[in-house]
């Protein structure tokens, strides 16, 4: 490292974030929150002193950027090491059958599929939170409590935001950050809406949870359409059989029968309720697939909008 | 002597010992504490020379917090960012007793050596 010793927390905080560069962004956002807690608690403790005083002395205690910016890459990649979820050997050898069915081991695939199902709820909520938030906002504007109730509404954005990140990493493996985004030093309301205003992120964070809605209506569609349909037609061979033992004599599965083309699909013959029940297997695995491919595209839309345009 | 290589060893030798000082730490404190006291607690017990960088306790923290073995909760401070207390769970307890464990044997082992060698 070339650069000479940090003089202020800023200067700390922007050495120790070049010297993370090329790492997660959520590591580096836990990582400048972690110092400046640090620097910020030294400094209150030496009130007679000058921030570069404290700052000189920083590097033989706290430790330099770069030796910090080390220790958080080294417990990164063993704690990664130690906590990466297994990947189930069918999905990387095998082709083939083998593969297309393997999804059914991946628990990502499940936990894809219960956040999609989640997102109407949460998508409902933000969308309600931050057009309440937005128009009260402008609302309260020309009052005395329009400033505060503004930095309220944009401090509950970010909580928010560090809890989605938190179930996203639960749900897909995407490295989300531990830390809520820092304050800043502390400083006046007008300056801190200022701050406020020319973050990026600010605006990012809006516009996500305002499009989990729309996103959360088709999660939520797609996953309820596929999965009864899948899971009734697969049941339905067990149906027909059960009518043979007469189980469930009174049990339709379809009111009419079905015309496709010069086939007619009846749930009263054992080969429609075959051919169907394979077909209800295929949409149940496509499904599976799709939300696993779902939690990972929706992990990198959320690392783009809650956390990149702040690191 | 080459202070380089007596820093790498030390390095090394803090790469599993700060875990389980942490743990010990705050085992026997009897209230929650925040990265920047645990820091200060540690600069205060170590005569001369610190052997590790406060910097580095942070991650470890976080890792140790991630596995269940600590639990954290934030408080707001005037000073500045809000505090993440730390405090010891049931399974950390339990790690720092298997680990106080084979850090007496290490100890007790290399020593019957380094004794022997000593003048």
């Amino acid at each position: 490292m070339s650069a000479h010793a940090p003089r202020s927390i800023d200067e700390y905080l922007r050495q120790l974030r070049a010297a993370l560069e090329g790492q997660d962004p959520a590591l580096i956002q836990d990582a400048l929150y972690d110092a400046e807690e640090y620097l910020r608690a030294e400094l209150a403790a030496h009130p007679g002193k000058s921030e570069a005083d404290v700052l000189e002395l920083i590097s033989s205690t706290y430790g330099a950027p770069d030796e910090v910016a080390a220790a958080y890459r080294d417990t990164e990649a063993k704690v990664k090491a130690a906590l990466k979820t297994p990947v189930p050997a069918a999905s990387v050898s095998a082709s083939g059958w083998k593969r297309f069915f393997g999804v059914y081991l991946d628990p990502r695939a499940y936990t894809s599929l219960f956040y999609m199902l989640l997102t109407l709820a949460t998508g409902i909520l933000y969308f309600t939170i931050v057009v309440t938030g937005l128009s009260l906002s402008a609302g309260f504007a020309i009052l005395i409590i329009g400033i505060p109730f503004f930095l309220a509404f944009i401090g509950i954005t970010r909580v928010i935001a560090l809890g989605e990140g938190r179930l996203i990493e639960a749900v897909t493996g995407e490295r989300m950050p531990r830390r809520p985004m820092h304050p800043g030093p502390p400083a006046g309301w007008l300056s801190r809406i200022g701050e406020m205003l020319k973050d990026v992120r600010t605006w990012t964070t809006l516009l996500y949870l305002l499009v989990m809605l729309p996103l959360g209506i088709v999660y939520f569609t797609v996953t309820v359409t596929a999965l009864s349909v899948g899971l009734a037609f697969t049941a339905l061979p067990l149906v027909v059989l059960a009518r043979w033992l007469g189980w469930a004599s009174d049990v339709t599965v379809f009111s009419d029968d079905v015309h496709l083309g010069h086939w007619v699909l009846s749930d009263h013959s054992m080969i429609s309720a075959l051919i169907l029940g394979a077909l209800g297997v295929l949409i149940v695995t496509l499904l599976l697939h799709a939300a696993r491919a779902v939690g990972r595209g929706h992990a990198h839309l959320a690392k783009a909008l809650l956390v990149v345009p702040g690191a | 002597m080459d202070d380089s290589q007596a820093r790498k060893f030390q390095k090394d030798l803090n790469a599993g010992l700060v875990a389980l000082v942490l743990l010990a730490v705050l085992d026997g404190s009897s209230e929650d504490l925040y990265g920047y006291e645990i820091a200060k607690r540690l600069q205060r017990a170590n005569e001369g020379e610190a052997l590790f960088k406060e910097g580095t306790i942070y991650p470890v923290l976080r890792t140790l917090a991630a596995g269940g073995f600590l639990t954290s909760r934030v408080v707001p401070s005037y000073s500045g960012p809000a505090r993440r207390y730390y405090r010891i769970t049931d399974e950390g307890r339990a790690l720092l007793t298997q680990w106080s464990g084979i850090w007496r044997q290490t100890r007790g082992f290399v020593d019957r050596f380094i004794e022997g060698t000593s003048p």
